[in-house]
């Protein structure tokens, strides 16, 4: 059973405190979240590991780093790792230059990227605007909100299965409605 | 964000994140040591030298002047001297040169002069090194037996909690110089120390010199950690949780405020004061009698 939503600041307040149970709990709660993020990022699986022990020990390390008033634990921690896999990507990719030379190493285009992801964001909020009601609440909470199906489950009040079968659901019919993305 | 990303975050199905929990606790552990294990009257101050430590691991301003004239890193000799004064009460080590004069000024300037041949981390791991003596030897003692460290005389559960404010304010002090935020002690820990300090009011009555020992207060302290608490303001009664006992005047404040009102930093403290609001005046002139450095 993973860890029920708890109160960013009291976390916080712990693992400041020195308590490694807090830690325990944190990584419970955001592992999965970190991990992917960083995979997404480096598709380096042992890389991504590296780095998501690296983001929670950066955390219990330097905890006064972080300000509960500024944002939530999660973005905190998600800005974190998304930076370090950046740095990684960004490394590599030097080394790459490095080793075969500019002409022949074309650099991605970041640009276009970000053009690219604003335009999905906004297709899938019209998307996700469609949806039934009881579909659009439990893709609303994982996909804008950033909770698991546990979390959407919990904050319902609904099975956890059926927090799953609807955030499926829920995908499927995105998935359509956006030309047939298919995940 | 994409589609794929719900799959992989929300129903948390591939990847999963792998199984090195352990390991990084461990790797935690290492960078940042965790508060020590003690029994649970002594957590409060356990945990305060855990903050006081993260505090150091961001600190970047040592050499600046934050309390009493004294750098960082003096002060945090001066945690580690009156730490030292306790661990040879109740006969932990005492880390660091012997103790030459059992008074808390006096080897605070002896471990200052010490520490100042030393670079910050090396007084940060020595300070850590004799609070973590402390605690490991807490398992052995009886909390109610009565030591007096630098000629202070408390039960040992009582110079615990001492001990956790005087390391919580300069925590703050420092956070502050540092421009830190530096989040309260959780509600477990907050309680206890309150009711320490509540026990303390009689005492910073007398010590200050208003004769009140016919008075009585009731403490209202508000906030996660708070309580009510009535007050005689004579040393041979014991504040105790408040029962409907009638009283000259109720005090009613946040629990942290009064903590640091006690612990010497009431700059800006307001309490709302019900009934004698002369006894509130004396009461608050008095409250800081036992701040020391």
């Amino acid at each position: 059973m993973e860890a029920p939503v708890v109160d960013d600041r009291l976390l916080h307040q712990r693992v400041v405190g020195g308590d490694e149970a807090a830690l325990g709990e944190l990584y419970d709660r955001f592992a999965a979240l970190i991990f992917g993020l960083a995979v997404r990022v480096t598709r380096d699986r042992a890389v991504a590991e590296d780095i998501a022990q690296e983001v929670f020990v950066t955390f219990w390390e330097r905890p006064l780093a972080y300000d509960p008033e500024r944002g939530s634990l999660r973005a905190w921690l998600a800005t974190i790792a998304h930076r370090r896999a950046v740095d990684h990507v960004r490394a590599e990719e030097r080394r790459k230059v490095s080793v075969l030379g500019p002409r022949v190493y074309e650099r991605p285009g970041e640009l276009e990227d970000t053009v690219l992801a604003a335009d999905e964001a906004t297709r899938v909020r019209e998307a996700v605007a469609t949806l039934p009601d009881a579909l659009r609440a439990v893709i609303e909470l994982a996909y804008y909100q950033g909770r698991t199906y546990r979390q959407v489950a919990e904050e319902l009040a609904i099975p956890e299965g059926t927090a799953k079968s609807r955030i499926r659901l829920g995908l499927r019919k995105l998935a359509e409605s956006l030309g047939g993305e298919q995940p | 964000m994409s589609l794929e990303r719900l799959y992989l975050d929300a129903l948390a199905e591939t990847p999963e994140a792998p199984s090195s929990r352990a390991r990084l606790l461990a790797a935690a552990g290492s960078r940042r040591r965790p508060a020590a294990s003690v029994p649970a009257w002594a957590s409060p101050y356990a945990g305060r030298v855990a903050a006081m430590d993260a505090l150091l691991a961001s600190a970047e301003r040592w050499d600046q002047v934050v309390v009493e004239g004294w750098t960082l890193q003096e002060l945090v000799a001066h945690l580690a001297a009156k730490d030292g004064l306790l661990a040879d009460a109740i006969g932990a080590p005492v880390l660091g040169p012997p103790i030459g004069v059992n008074e808390a000024l006096a080897r605070t300037h002896e471990l200052q002069d010490f520490e100042r041949q030393r670079t910050p981390e090396q007084t940060r791991h020595s300070w850590r090194d004799q609070a973590d003596a402390i605690c490991a030897h807490l398992p052995g003692v009886d909390p109610d037996q009565v030591v007096a460290p630098g000629g202070t005389p408390f039960a040992i559960r009582d110079h615990l909690l001492a001990r956790m404010l005087e390391t919580w304010i300069h925590t703050d002090d420092a956070a502050n110089l540092n421009g830190l935020r530096l989040p309260h002690p959780v509600a477990e820990h907050i309680h206890p120390t309150a009711d320490f300090c509540a026990r303390l009011v009689p005492w910073t009555m007398l010590l200050t010199g208003f004769d009140a020992t016919s008075r009585t207060v009731r403490l209202t302290l508000t906030g996660p950690g708070g309580g009510d608490w009535h007050v005689p303001l004579d040393v041979s009664h014991v504040a105790a949780p408040y029962r409907g006992e009638s009283a000259d005047v109720t005090l009613t404040c946040d629990v942290v405020g009064f903590c640091f009102l006690l612990g010497g930093r009431g700059d800006g403290f307001t309490w709302d004061v019900e009934g004698d609001q002369s006894l509130a005046a004396d009461l608050f002139t008095a409250a800081p009698a036992l701040s020391g450095p």
